[in-house]
């Protein structure tokens, strides 16, 4: 799927859909990286449910407010967009795209597993449907999986501490998480790192389920926000195009702002502009 | 007979030929209910096959009718990257158009863009793949445009909402139209990501309707004017496909090479980008790989069939030979006895063998012609079942199946029926060859 991601598929013309509900999803699926939780006895469990959550939270807290510019890179053309992002929990947010003009106020709400997108320039809104949700997103180097799964990610995936150690003159921890036997997903294996120090993201691996790499996701330039060290550049790198990569920056993020359930409504989508 | 050969042979083959004519003719209709019955069982054979050669090819003119009038035509420019994986970018220049156009003043040439996208209802959505064709020129070179269900055909303007958003007519598939529950009259809203990586979307009304035109359009199909593409997808650049109709079918190889030729020559006058790969031209046959084999399947089915129908009919023929030599086993030693040549005898059974197959392939293709006039004007018609129409092989079949006779058909199961028939009569004439006559006239 991602391999196709710049051409138009007959078959498969889902793939292209809806640039806006990457960027929403896109926000929220990096805040839920491969965190899942774990029923694995050998391993202290609260260690890796510890890191999840820590991680979990770590660009969204219980409700946030985000600014941030992602960069789409392929061959044909480089687009930078800026988006703003609010999100409660990790079943309601809303992205509204500000720049560039051209697309300026196209808005996404998620709540739950719903998505709807808010065209201006037509005043209409229209449901993503299911079908939508299995393929690659266009514009961006993620997939719809990335998307939606990442609500089921603790339940799609089964995950322990693979390496805790001094590795590159830093101490990290390794998260493996490997798909649960009767899972629907895409991927084969995932692999996270995390620094010990501060519990600072390094970077994720992706395997498919032959367990060759298909892209990496690394995460830099931290800052403190709070009590915690967010890292504000996400990076993602498709293994098969080194030419063409999706960055994803954190211009500046607020936690605990107080949103409202009917801030994430159809009303709310057609009105805010 | 040639003039190398001595003068007396010739002249006593010339001679006594019309006489061993006569005799085998004459031998014929001494029994005329056993020769009547061999006849009507080989000339009923001839029909079958001749009625099996006519309604296959009746199905194949349909197919390739599918294949190019309706959405292919004959000819199709793409570049390498357009046809590998649908490549948005890999476009034809548009002067390319005018270009080929002159190249051959005979060929009639319409472009075609493609992309994919999301298209709305006010109650569903799904996914669409987006056709874009030029309504004044795609008439010449397929009936897609004509090929309406419901509503009328319009690919312009439809009016302007009130928020001054201009809606364009568009035409969707049969199947999409029904899975989206959408009829002429309706709004659609596409959603797409277009070329300059921004998110295309507009409004729409459904202006008309689609007949099936292949399974993929039938499902997912959304049909609009080139312009309307245009500003949903801010693809100005080119197109990704040039449909070209020749206007002889026997010409399409020598232009297939002319406009690959021409194609290689503005390369060169003018590279392309590179990314999109080289310009390629395909006839229909390589486009529809799966037709043009079914095509060359069909000929060998009408051959394969042939050959058994009238292997078993000419068991009969055989059968037939076989008595009449038996009986005549007496007559022919006598003949024998008094100095008739073996072979005089043997070519006298074979013509005896040659006039019933070719009675037989008069009456045959007489009879073969009459009934597959029936055939093809009223055909065989399973409308009452599959309305629609029935799609096999990624093609769509209309419901009536029609015959069509090519004469040649005729003269071909005409020839066969013949030589196989006279194969089989080797084995009676070869007994006359064989005899004794002092044993059998005893």
């Amino acid at each position: 799927m991602l391999r196709k991601r710049n051409t138009i598929k007959q078959l498969q013309p889902l793939n292209r859909q809806n640039y806006i509900a990457t960027a929403v999803l896109l926000f929220l699926y990096i805040i839920s990286l491969p965190l899942a939780a774990t029923e694995q006895g050998r391993q202290p469990v609260t260690k890796v449910t510890e890191l999840i959550q820590h991680i979990d939270k770590l660009w969204r807290g219980n409700t946030s407010r985000a600014n941030m510019t992602m960069t789409v890179k392929t061959r044909r053309y480089q687009r930078t967009m800026t988006m703003e992002a609010w999100s409660r929990g990790s079943e309601y947010s809303l992205v509204v795209i500000r720049q560039p003009i051209k697309d300026k106020g196209i808005a996404t709400l998620k709540v739950k597993d719903n998505i709807w997108n808010y065209l201006p320039k037509i005043n209409r809104v229209t449901k993503v449907p299911s079908s939508m949700m299995s393929g690659s997103w266009m514009g961006s180097h993620f997939t719809n999986d990335d998307l939606v799964k990442e609500s089921t990610f603790e339940e799609d995936f089964s995950s322990r501490i693979s390496f805790e150690g001094l590795r590159d003159g830093k101490k990290i921890y390794e998260i493996t998480s490997i798909p649960k036997p009767d899972a629907a997903v895409v991927w084969g294996k995932v692999v996270m790192v995390i620094e010990q120090e501060n519990l600072l993201p390094r970077y994720a691996v992706y395997y498919d389920e032959e367990g060759s790499l298909i892209r990496t996701m690394t995460f830099d330039q931290p800052r403190q926000l709070d009590a915690r060290t967010v890292p504000m550049r996400l990076t993602l790198q498709p293994e098969d195009k080194p030419e063409e990569s999706t960055v994803v920056i954190y211009n500046d993020i607020e936690f605990e702002v107080p949103l409202k359930d009917s801030f994430f409504s159809l009303q709310n989508l057609q009105r805010r502009r | 007979m040639t003039t190398a050969q001595p003068e007396f042979m010739s002249a006593s083959v010339v001679s006594r030929f019309p006489i061993l004519l006569f005799v085998a003719w004459r031998n014929i209709w001494r029994n005329p209910v056993r020769s009547s019955l061999t006849i009507s069982a080989l000339a009923s054979g001839l029909i079958m096959v001749i009625l099996y050669a006519s309604l296959l090819e009746g199905m194949t003119r349909q197919m390739v009718h599918f294949a190019t009038d309706i959405s292919t035509s004959h000819m199709q420019v793409h570049r390498q990257a357009f046809i590998d994986d649908q490549d948005l970018y890999a476009t034809l220049p548009w002067s390319y158009l005018e270009k080929i156009q002159q190249a051959h003043p005979s060929i009639q040439v319409s472009p075609r863009l493609y992309a994919a996208g999301l298209a709305s209802s006010s109650t569903t959505s799904t996914g669409v793949l987006i056709k874009a064709v030029d309504p004044k020129t795609e008439p010449d070179v397929t009936q897609m445009l004509q090929h309406v269900r419901h509503g009328k055909l319009n690919l312009d303007i439809a009016d302007t909402t009130e928020n001054g958003v201009q809606r364009y007519n568009l035409v969707i598939g049969a199947q999409l139209a029904r899975n989206m529950k959408v009829k002429p009259g309706d709004e659609l809203v596409l959603v797409t990501q277009a070329a300059d990586g921004s998110i295309g979307n507009a409004l729409y009304r459904i202006a008309a309707v689609l007949k099936p035109l292949e399974p993929n359009f039938d499902r997912m199909g959304v049909l609009m004017s080139i312009e309307a593409y245009q500003q949903l997808m801010y693809l100005q650049d080119g197109f990704h496909e040039l449909a070209i109709k020749v206007a002889e079918m026997k010409e399409l190889a020598s232009i297939q090479d002319t406009v690959a030729n021409k194609l290689k020559q503005f390369a060169q006058e003018k590279s392309l980008d590179e990314l999109g790969g080289k310009a390629v031209v395909r006839n229909w046959r390589q486009l529809s790989p799966a037709v043009a084999d079914l095509l060359e399947m069909s000929k060998a089915f009408v051959f394969i069939i042939g050959f058994i129908i009238i292997s078993l009919a000419s068991l009969g023929m055989l059968n037939t030979m076989l008595m009449a030599v038996h009986e005549r086993t007496h007559e022919f030693g006598i003949l024998l006895a008094i100095g008739m040549k073996r072979r005089w005898l043997l070519l006298m059974v074979l013509l005896e063998s040659f006039f019933l197959a070719l009675v037989s392939a008069v009456v045959g293709s007489l009879l073969g012609l009459v009934i597959n006039d029936y055939f093809e004007k009223y055909g065989i018609d399973f409308s009452s079942a599959m309305p629609d129409g029935y799609d096999w092989a990624g093609m769509i079949f209309e419901p009536v199946m029609k015959g069509y006779l090519l004469p040649a058909d005729v003269f071909t199961a005409s020839i066969m029926m013949i030589m196989i028939t006279m194969l089989a009569s080797l084995i009676p004439s070869w007994r006359t060859v064989r005899l004794k006559p002092a044993e059998v006239m005893r």
